[in-house]
């Protein structure tokens, strides 16, 4: 296969992971929406919908490491457009985490005379910036360091201290992620609870759900430094997962100084 | 007037760093070299260190000193927003936290 081909493009095979993706995205939906309005097998549907995305996400990911690790189809050139392709994914993360931004700004800059005229609204009890929040700045901040460690660890040949600094960066993100489920649970209000709590939990939940996919994708990359796949000169996934984690890290500083800082004077 | 000459210094240093070529290179590019990169290793590891340290002195400070109580607001009508009954009962999934009240 690989002697016949005469150019270093990655020429994909016919794949049905894109419609079985697209299905599960359509039973997700139209359950969801079942489900909300208590129409009969909405949860059923739901639940299908959301098992086909899981599975259609490790099968099609299963095959991505396939084809790179042991077909070797990712040559210089396709390692490049993954990147570009991951980049351009980034900038559509800022993007949708911009319009949350936009949100808070828009509601606590000029507060409406309906929560009082001030922000945090009236009769909000707002959480120290200074105790967990701070604590998990710092909790991002050295997971950040420690990912930067296993990149160098991986650049300088040094596989199991690539292992072992991928862990240290896996246990800091779920003791941060262990923070944040504390700090929600003691939070004194609920995502119901005026546009302060809707804003809040918004931005706050969508950050700590992209802290758990990008634990995940840690953890992939940790197994897969484990079992010899990532090599000095071919580590795409790990730089792809770096640099998401980094993504993640910068979101929490601009959520921590503003919404959690700012917003809670 | 300067800035033409600073250009021109500089034009004629890096002509005549160009003109030795046996001259050895001190310049280390952080990914040219293993070494550097094992340096660079050990430099995070060690930050990543400290920072896990302060992490966890934080902590068990923030952990010991407990959270503290906060009053129950009156019932201002943008609080406790129930418009229509979720599938699963009157309280939102993660909101039954009427004991810390």
């Amino acid at each position: 296969m690989i002697e016949s081909q005469r150019h270093s493009y990655h020429l994909v095979d016919p794949s049905p992971w894109p419609i079985s993706g697209s299905l599960g995205a359509l039973a997700t939906t139209v359950g969801g929406v079942m489900y909300m309005h208590s129409f009969q097998g909405g949860a059923t549907l739901l639940s299908l919908g959301l098992l086909f995305i899981l599975y259609t996400m490790f099968v099609w990911w299963r095959d991505v490491l396939r084809e790179s690790t042991l077909e070797g189809h990712h040559t210089k050139v396709v390692q490049l457009g993954l990147r570009y392709g991951f980049i351009l994914f980034i900038v559509s993360e800022v993007m949708f985490f911009f319009a949350f931004f936009w949100a808070f700004f828009h509601s606590s800059l000029a507060p409406t005379v309906e929560i009082g005229g001030i922000w945090p609204p009236k009769g909000i009890g707002v959480l120290d910036p200074w105790e967990i929040p701070f604590l998990n700045t710092l909790i991002l901040l050295s997971s950040g360091a420690a990912v930067t460690w296993a990149h160098h660890a991986i650049l300088a040949g040094k596989e199991k201290r690539a292992v072992y600094a991928l862990a240290a960066t896996v246990l800091l993100a779920l003791v941060f992620t262990g923070f944040q489920g504390m700090e929600y649970y003691q939070a004194p209000f609920t995502i119901s609870d005026s546009i302060y709590g809707s804003t809040f939990f918004l931005a706050t939940g969508f950050h700590g759900f992209h802290v758990i996919i990008g634990t995940l994708f840690l953890i992939i990359c940790g197994i897969r430094q484990y079992l010899g796949h990532l090599t000095k000169e071919h580590h795409v996934g790990f730089e792809a997962a770096a640099w998401y984690w980094h993504f993640v890290d910068v979101v929490w500083l601009f959520l921590f100084v503003s919404i959690y800082w700012w917003g809670g004077i | 007037m300067a800035i033409s000459m600073m250009r021109s210094a500089l034009l004629r240093n890096s002509l005549r760093s160009a003109s030795k070529p046996s001259a050895p290179t001190r310049r280390g590019f952080s990914s040219s070299a293993h070494h550097d990169d094992a340096y660079e290793a050990a430099k995070w590891e060690k930050i990543a260190y400290l920072g896990a340290a302060t992490c966890t002195i934080l902590a068990i400070y923030n952990l010991s000193k407990g959270h503290p109580h906060y009053e129950t607001p009156p019932e201002y009508p943008y609080l406790h927003i129930r418009n229509k009954e979720f599938p699963w009962g009157p309280n939102g999934l993660f909101e039954v936290k009427e004991d810390h009240h």
